[in-house]
């Protein structure tokens, strides 16, 4: 087994390379953790648009309240739930700029429903990526309001029980629901495992790297774009990283079925 | 006697030492570093141990959580919620309502650096906030400041009792070292006050309706109403400010302090005492009504020289200023980031001050 | 970079191994079984992957998908030989 040289040797070229668009700081994501994915699927697209210095990205509060350490693109902190209305303002008078948002469950489904089911409502041109992992995550684990019933979090120690907090509530399908959105698309992003072999399919990045690139697209082509990541959060969770992929992939990817709700421009089909 | 201590951390003490109140709804959201007040009522909730709490609700955000304190608590049920800074903020809106309609119940802010996101770290930046009406239109609310666990337990049952007596939201206002750190206590063991709640809207079944409001068109009745309201704040005023005195009596310094800073300013006055300067301590326990007399008595019995100590840059100062009326003079030592200052720092401070 | 029996290897995978977190997604999705987890630590602790051109299933095909699926982009880079 060779180990090789970290130097190109002119007979080399980069098929897959450094992006200029990631600050190559290293991340606070937890390991295995979708968000740090999601990173390299954003700026992979900036990248591949062109549009690393006419793009504004927008922090919200939660796991990616520090997306901008590792984004390379001038970024705007947004209270709590509130991404959709600062990007709303944004797009107003700058309607020339790219933005986005990288939203948690808690952000976006939570205390900024409302922001949420607005501004897609009235079809803004803003692309919201929602990385729903069932929990909230930075703050230690708490229930959130795509947490499963039954499962333990720190705010149902004895697991969620629907009838004393009301429903899971499915993101996507309420988006759909809407006129105004243009592209609502819900990605299993993490590895999956593949029954009887022991290899994990890499099939979420894959397709996950497209549907970024298509929410995009859209905003450019002036509608409301919006993309759930069904993720996994191993630490909360308490599973290791593997385990949670195969959580996410026999619990979440039901409760929250992949698939293409909203596609009015016919983005996917180009 | 043995008495049986426990090794607590302070938002814990805080939510025991509501439902040992008797508190009989919590409306949670979570926000660091107040998270642990609703993950142990979660745990203790339909513990046969506290059969009043009847209620547990993780709200979506903190706007629902306390429109649905406010709720309950026009039923005269016993209510509650926390937060900190961000979530502070957003219920500003609910304590001004609420305090218009003269509703009863707690709200706990466990202040953390800011003003935005800020970090985790304990500050005492709040206090304008908290102390002079966060929300709109001219309120006032009662604010406690503990300044131990066993104060965090203590005291929610102390704001039960004030809410309910004075017909008020009640403050706690806790830095957030002070809901982090862990100290033996003793739980205080309370009897359970039952509240007479004549003015609740339960259903008017065989009696005059109740109406809870706070819109009056008329401006003569909004006149009265805010009339009462100047009134009721007077009462509670002359009635309900307290504080704690160190070494006062013969003291030529006073350090004004609350929070987790009155116990690094305990320890700086007996160093200081130590080297021969007479310090003390002047340790105000409710924010609002801010003990004002027991300054004021200070200033008059000849104490000259007064230094605020604050995790801010400049709040409370502001209050003592007013409370020595130029008596004395007043002078601030702050700290800001979320650092707490040392006892050396103030000890260091209070010398160069003293000259 | 030639081997003892004259052939050149296809592709390479150039590897960061202080920002590894060892979460080892890259290992369970390469096909060819080209990455492990070394028996080193890294300064931030974490047993950092390691690249063998000749994997357990097979030789790297320049696929990919290690990329596609690393958290940290402690894959940086997929190299292949040109035509």
């Amino acid at each position: 087994m060779t180990t090789l040289q970290d130097k190109a040797t002119g007979e080399y070229e980069v098929k897959l390379g450094r992006l200029r668009t990631l600050t190559g700081k290293p991340t606070h994501y937890c390991a295995g953790c979708e968000h740090g994915v999601l990173t390299r699927l954003i700026a992979n697209a900036i990248e591949e648009l062109g549009l690393r210095e006419k793009t504004v990205m927008i922090d919200s509060v939660g796991c990616s309240v520090m997306a901008h350490e590792y984004i390379n693109v001038d970024a705007i902190q947004s209270p709590h739930g509130r991404a959709p209305a600062v990007m709303t303002g944004i797009k107003k008078v700058r309607p020339d700029l790219l933005v986005f948002a990288v939203q948690g469950d808690g952000d976006a489904v939570a205390i900024g429903l409302l922001e949420l089911i607005y501004a897609a409502s009235r079809g803004a041109p803003i692309t919201v990526f929602l990385v729903n992992n069932a929990i909230y995550g930075m703050t230690g684990g708490q229930m959130a309001p795509t947490t499963p019933r039954g499962m333990v979090t720190t705010t149902t120690p004895r697991g969620r029980d629907l009838k004393d907090t009301g429903p899971v509530m499915d993101a996507s399908k309420l988006l759909a629901g809407l006129e105004g959105p243009s592209y609502v698309k819900r990605v299993f992003l993490p590895v999956t495992p593949m029954g009887s072999t022991d290899l994990y399919s890499a099939r979420g990045s894959l397709e996950g790297a497209k549907s970024v690139l298509n929410a995009f697209k859209v905003q450019l082509m002036g509608g409301f774009s919006f993309v759930e990541f069904v993720s996994t959060c191993s630490v909360n969770w308490k599973m290791s990283v593997l385990e949670s992929k195969r959580y996410s992939f026999e619990v979440l990817a039901k409760l929250f079925p992949p698939g293409l709700y909203v596609d009015k421009m016919g983005v996917e089909k180009k | 006697m043995k008495t049986e201590t426990e090794f607590v951390k302070g938002n814990e003490a805080l939510a025991l030492g509501a439902l040992k109140a008797g508190m009989n709804a919590y409306f949670a959201y979570p926000i660091t570093p107040s998270s642990e007040i609703p993950e142990t009522l979660a745990k203790e909730f339909r513990s046969p141990e506290y059969p009043e709490f009847k209620i547990f609700l993780q709200a979506m955000n903190e706007l629902e959580a306390i429109n649905m304190v406010i709720g309950a608590a026009s039923t005269g049920a016993k209510a509650m919620t926390a937060t900190s800074g961000p979530g502070f903020s957003l219920k500003q809106e609910g304590i001004s309502y609420a305090a218009a309609m003269e509703i009863p119940f707690l709200v706990v802010d466990v202040n953390r650096a800011g003003p935005g996101l800020g970090n985790l770290g304990p500050e005492q930046s709040d206090y304008f906030q908290a102390t002079k009406g966060g929300g709109h239109g001219g309120y006032k609310t009662i604010v406690l400041a503990p300044n131990s666990v066993q104060e965090m337990a203590a005291f929610p049952a102390l704001g039960f009792s004030l809410a309910f007596k004075h017909r008020t939201p009640v403050l706690m206002l806790v830095d957030a070292f002070l809901g982090q750190v862990k100290e033996d206590i003793v739980f205080p063991k309370i009897a359970q006050e039952k509240f007479e709640t004549p003015w609740a809207a339960t259903g008017a079944r065989g009696a005059e309706r109740h109406l809870i409001l706070s819109l009056h068109l008329d401006f003569e009745d909004q006149r009265k109403h805010a009339e009462h309201l100047k009134s009721k704040y007077e009462e509670i005023d002359t009635m309900e400010q307290r504080s704690e005195e160190y070494l006062t009596s013969d003291a030529e310094v006073v350090l004004v302090a609350f929070g987790v800073v009155s116990r690094l300013c305990r320890r700086a006055v007996n160093e200081l005492r130590a080297k021969g300067v007479r310090a003390g301590l002047f340790r105000p326990v409710t924010l609002s009504p801010f003990p004002a007399r027991g300054l004021k008595s200070l200033a008059d019995r000849g104490i000259r020289k007064f230094i605020v100590v604050e995790l801010n840059v400049g709040q409370m100062v502001y209050d003592v200023k007013l409370a020595v009326e130029g008596k004395g003079s007043v002078d601030l030592i702050y700290k800001l980031g979320g650092f707490l200052p040392t006892t050396a720092d103030i000890v260091h401070r209070v010398e160069m001050a003293s000259g | 970079m030639g081997q003892a029996s004259g052939l050149v290897q296809k592709s390479m995978v150039i590897i960061d191994s202080e920002v590894c977190k060892g979460c080892s997604l890259c290992v369970v999705t390469c096909p060819q079984k080209n990455l492990k987890l070394s028996e080193s630590l890294n300064r931030i602790g974490y047993h950092p992957v390691e690249f063998h051109y000749h994997g357990d299933k097979g030789d790297c095909t320049a696929c990919g998908l290690c990329y596609w699926v690393c958290p940290d982009f402690a894959i940086a880079e997929v190299r292949r030989l040109k035509q």
